[in-house]
């Protein structure tokens, strides 16, 4: 009850001075909404870096498997491996000036030998070109949206031969339509699922790729291949308008320990083409990771300095809101000196009224602490970004993101974004806090109120 | 009446203002019985204000007893005097003092918060006072929204909010116009004719301290032999009309307006 009689009164006195509560609520308010923000803006990053960490963990396992299970590979191609590719921004994407060999270095490669000994076990060539048409894409990022034109798709030739097709991963996987491409098939194609809709075609439909007519035979979902077009590598050739021509060649050794001296090999003999075997792919993958783990600990360390300073502000927040609520009180107490005389000469003992003025002040540091997590919500972003030192996190991992993105995709989400956002616990956190910090910066005056003596107060006008 | 309220011995208050010493109140001794009421006249600055917060336990004597229910306040330590003030005084001031952000009824149900009554039971007790001093239909009305003799009577009510042993009144008619302070000086007789309350009043007003049972004289702090008898003590009379009690020089019965 008297608790209660005591929060009621608090109440109304804070609502008799309308302009005055409002004021302090608000300047509370956004002390309080800097308090709250703060620890949200460095939660929402250590968030996205743990979700980044733990991305890349899995991709530099997804990539040392895949690295392994293709020991004997070594790939050639006129151009850079794709992995390796730099993102280049506003530019075409894969529109690199693209190069081609002729198909005789397939049988001359395979001829090599390495100490007497025939090294290779299957070369197998592929055409990869990308269409004439091109089309234009909007691209939405953190710094606005652009447009970017890319090929409309990517024609590639592949040897339909049944030994090659049935041993090695030369034809997508994931059909979700219609049937596979399978040995000798010409004047047939397989689509990736998104381009159904540019060709305006499915399963069976006829589809005119510069000029001649294929038959869609299947369709293929694969999140590294967007919008590809597998044909026979005659077929290829021949609508590209690139008879005897490649682009790319799978080489297998007949062994593992044989792979380094025949990539060496096949370097000298063909300057022309970029080769990477099982050895440059595990060093690029561990340059990769090396790269990563700079990056992150760059922002790990960036986190570390913005909680630094974090911390200062919050500090320096705390204190304010404690001060607003003091002076706040002192001068209350001083205005009601005579209310205070009246409750002592009706019985209110000391405790009482401190206990009284105590309440105002956690009643007001609670409403600011509600005014400050609704500011919080809205303007937490925007505040935690204003006082924390920029992390950079996203700009750094952007760069390493991309070509893994390319070759895994998947692996590394596309929610590296932070987003600052109060949880439940943090509001219930700044509420407590702020009704603490009401209390304690009533602490004096409060105090000061319950030592006035009643005829003092009674006389004061 | 032989029970003894309240009761002081050789009270003394001195001041030291400004290396100036004021004796505000000397040898003081005086007898309270239950159910009494006493007016203590005297000119301003003769000390009445100062002899009462001693009494109400708002100031403590230099030197000297108050004994209060039988109990000697002026020995217990000060974080006991708010019980004293909360349950044995009742205090009527002359600016009235209440809470201007308070109902009347939420005036009168201030002191017995935290007495251990429910809030049920404080709100009927409230309500019930304010029905006594004739404020019945005033109960949501803040203080601003009220005359200054309505506001003297929550004031009252508020003072018998824990049916204290006694009531301290402090010129509780200095601040009202005329017809107003002989109101509320009735209405105090009228407590103390008719519920035995005990009260000590000081005022300056000779005419508003004779309604009281005695009259006392205070004179530069000292306490005069004198003593008259007020018109409370006075003989009575029958009103022929209504049947009731009439204070003996009153020409109209004040009940139901009777020549008399």
């Amino acid at each position: 009850m008297k608790a209660l009689g005591a929060l009621s009164r608090a109440l109304k006195n804070i609502s008799r001075r309308k302009i005055r509560a409002f004021l302090v609520v608000v300047a509370l308010g956004f002390s309080i909404a800097i308090m709250v923000s703060i620890p949200a803006g460095i939660m929402a990053n250590q968030e996205s870096m743990q979700r980044i960490t733990e991305n890349f963990a899995n991709t530099i396992t997804t990539m040392q498997e895949e690295i392994n299970k293709t020991a004997t590979l070594i790939e050639c191609s006129t151009t850079p491996n794709r992995g390796m590719q730099t993102f280049r921004p506003g530019g075409f994407f894969g529109g690199f000036n693209q190069t081609f060999v002729d198909e005789t270095i397939v049988n001359e490669i395979r001829s090599i030998n390495v100490s007497g000994v025939m090294a290779v076990k299957e070369v197998i060539p592929f055409l990869e070109k990308s269409s004439s048409e091109n089309i234009s894409e909007t691209i939405n990022t953190p710094w606005g949206s652009r447009t970017v034109y890319r090929p409309a798709y990517t024609i590639i030739g592949v040897c339909l031969n049944a030994t090659i097709i049935a041993n090695y991963p030369i034809l997508p996987t994931n059909i979700t339509a219609g049937e596979n491409l399978s040995e000798g098939d010409s004047g047939f194609i397989l689509i990736s699922s998104n381009l159904t809709s540019y060709f305006g075609a499915n399963v069976g439909d006829a589809v005119e790729i510069n000029g001649e007519p294929f038959v869609v035979k299947g369709i293929f979902e694969s999140l590294s291949q967007p919008r590809t077009v597998y044909m026979n590598i005659s077929d290829a050739q021949r609508v590209t308008g690139l008879a005897g021509k490649i682009s790319r060649l799978y080489v297998y050794v007949s062994d593992v320990s044989l792979a380094t001296q025949v990539a060496d090999v096949i370097k000298a003999m063909y300057p022309e083409l970029y080769v990477t075997s099982y050895q440059d792919r595990l060093a690029n993958l561990q340059r990769m990771q090396e790269m990563y783990t700079q990056t992150l600990s760059n922002a790990e360390s960036s986190i570390a300095q913005a909680q630094a300073t974090a911390t200062q502000i919050i500090i320096v927040a705390v204190a304010a809101a404690a001060l607003i609520v003091f002076f706040v009180m002192l001068y209350s107490v001083r205005e009601r000196t005579r209310e205070i005389g009246i409750l002592k000469a009706i019985g209110f003992s000391n405790w009482n009224v401190m206990s009284q003025f105590m309440i105002e002040g956690m009643l007001i540091g609670l409403i600011g602490g509600v005014a400050g997590v609704l500011i919080g919500s809205i303007a937490a972003p925007f505040f935690s970004s204003f006082l924390l030192p920029q992390l950079n996190l996203f700009g750094g991992t952007q760069r390493l993101q991309r070509p893994f993105q390319t070759q895994y995709p998947g692996i590394i989400g596309t929610q590296s974004y932070s987003t600052v956002a109060l949880t439940p616990q943090l509001i219930l956190l700044t509420l407590c806090a702020a009704a603490i910090l009401g209390a304690l910066g009533s602490l004096y005056p409060a105090w000061r109120a319950s030592k006035i003596s009643p005829i003092e107060a009674l006389r004061y006008e | 009446m032989s029970e003894l309220v309240l009761e002081t011995e050789k009270l003394d208050k001195i001041y030291k203002l400004g290396g100036r010493t004021i004796r505000a109140l000397s040898d003081i001794n005086l007898k309270v019985e239950k159910g009494d009421f006493v007016s203590i006249m005297g000119p301003s600055g003769s000390g009445k204000t100062t002899l009462l917060n001693v009494l109400g336990c708002l100031d403590r004597p230099t030197s000297g007893k108050v004994i209060l229910d039988g109990v000697d306040v002026t020995v217990l330590p000060e974080k006991e005097l708010y019980k004293i003030r909360r349950y044995k005084v009742g205090f009527i001031f002359q600016t009235f003092n209440l809470l201007p952000y308070l109902s009347a009824l939420e005036n009168v149900e201030l002191p017995m918060e935290g007495t251990g009554k429910s809030k049920r039971e404080i709100r009927e007790r409230a309500r019930e006072l304010l029905k006594l001093v004739g404020l019945a239909e005033r109960e949501d009305h803040k203080p601003l929204r009220l005359s200054a003799g309505e506001q003297q009577r929550v004031a009252i009510a508020r003072a018998l909010a824990n049916n204290p042993s006694i009531v301290l009144a402090d010129e509780p008619t200095g601040n009202l116009d005329a017809k107003t302070k002989y109101e509320i000086v009735r209405l105090l007789g009228k407590l103390n004719a008719e519920h035995g309350t005990t009260i000590v009043m000081v005022t300056h007003d000779g005419a508003i301290a004779s309604h009281a049972r005695r009259v006392l004289f205070l004179r530069d702090g000292k306490l005069l032999e004198k003593e008259k008898m007020g018109l409370l003590a006075k003989e009575k009379l029958v009103c022929p009309a209504c049947g009731r009690e009439v204070q003996a020089d009153h020409a109209f019965c004040p009940h139901c307006g009777r020549k008399l």
